[in-house]
């Protein structure tokens, strides 16, 4: 009688024995959702190089992840990310990070590579907080919470809607859910890896350590319930009033367009540029 | 075959972090008073019976601690 095997270990790195997360962390839910929707495209490691930041979230494909990782410098991943792709058009390129890194300290770079529609997966985990460096105050941290650097409570306003800027910005295909919905994140993923063009996933995850217990928010289970009562399919919300909306996350897959890819377009660029410039140095030599 | 595995050094506590005992409806799992090696306590699988497969611990566990066998139906489809 052989023992049950766990299908996703596979894609684990040897040398890695156990995850770099706090227990009851969303980011080790997306990360099997990534695998999960590898493995039912049967697709391999080898297809994917995948790139991270600085965060809690960058540490999923680095160094969980056995397959090529770029680790990058904070706020980042998505500009290397571009240069990886400009030069290894063949292989999938899938940015995994946080909100912290990707939106709040390289949110320009989202903005251009989405405007670009360069073919990418880009995941972002919202957790709404700089959760690795000690629980600091972020863009996406919620009004009034106290946190680490803001004792009394936060006095900015919350950056609500990252997936809303992403579209304002030009992508492709843009999605949002919760790691309460892993099922429907892997659909999304599968057809994020599958799109010619910028791809962004953002994924609402529990930070129970930094964010759930300082704050009072409760544990991840509570986490995972709040999350469940609050989301709200986008079918759903678009019968309802912006006040009606209020608090409520709306999650499902927010724009599936087809658009011009700019890989596709600097390549057919190129060969109408090469083909003038063969033409005009043509010495008559074979 | 067994239906269900947890790798108890994987785990992260079901105290914790405790997800697989929320997800699942058919309360498979409880909370036990052994300990890893990593001072974590992670749960124990009481009613396997019960187990209807639905894959949902083995999905939201975030340190891939949990197995489920697939289905048998599943199976016999493909």
């Amino acid at each position: 009688m052989s023992e049950l095997v766990h299908p996703y270990h596979r894609f684990i790195r040897p040398t890695v024995t156990h995850s770099s997360f706090c227990p009851g962390c969303g980011d080790g839910t997306i990360a099997q959702s990534i695998l999960r929707a590898i493995d039912g495209l049967d697709m391999d490691m080898d297809d994917f190089v995948f790139v991270s930041g600085i965060g809690c979230a960058a540490w999923i494909p680095s160094p969980l992840f056995n397959a090529d990782v770029l680790h990058t410098t904070h706020g980042r991943p998505i500009a290397f990310a571009f240069g990886i792709k400009m030069g290894l058009t063949e292989k999938k390129v899938m940015v995994v990070s946080g909100d912290g890194d990707l939106v709040a300290i390289g949110g320009n770079h989202l903005i251009q590579n989405a405007r670009r529609n360069i073919e990418m997966v880009v995941i972002c985990s919202n957790n709404g907080i700089y959760g690795m460096t000690g629980g600091q105050a972020a863009p996406t941290t919620p009004m009034g919470v106290k946190t680490t650097t803001t004792p009394y409570g936060t006095f900015e306003n919350v950056f609500e809607d990252i997936s809303g800027l992403v579209i304002a910005a030009g992508a492709s295909f843009v999605a949002r859910w919760t790691t309460g919905h892993p099922r429907q994140l892997t659909a999304s993923i599968k057809k994020a890896i599958q799109k010619k063009g910028f791809a962004f996933i953002e994924v609402i995850s529990q930070c129970p350590v930094q964010f759930g217990r300082k704050m009072g928010v409760g544990n991840a289970v509570q986490m995972l319930e709040d999350y469940k009562n609050r989301s709200i399919s986008i079918q759903e919300a678009k019968k309802l009033s912006k006040e009606e909306l209020k608090g409520r996350i709306v999650v499902g897959e927010l724009v599936d367009l087809d658009k011009p890819e700019m890989v596709e377009e600097v390549t057919r660029m190129r060969k109408k540029a090469m083909g003038g410039a063969e033409a005009a140095v043509d010495t008559g030599r074979s | 075959m067994a239906t269900l595995r947890i790798y108890n050094e994987l785990c992260k506590g079901a105290e914790e972090c405790g997800i697989c005992l929320y997800v699942c409806k058919e309360e498979v799992f409880q909370p036990s008073e052994t300990m890893n090696q990593k001072g974590y306590r992670p749960p124990v699988i009481v009613n396997e019976d019960q187990c209807t497969q639905c894959e949902n611990c083995m999905i939201f566990c975030p340190d891939l601690a949990i197995v489920v066998s697939e289905k048998k139906q599943k199976k016999g489809s493909q």
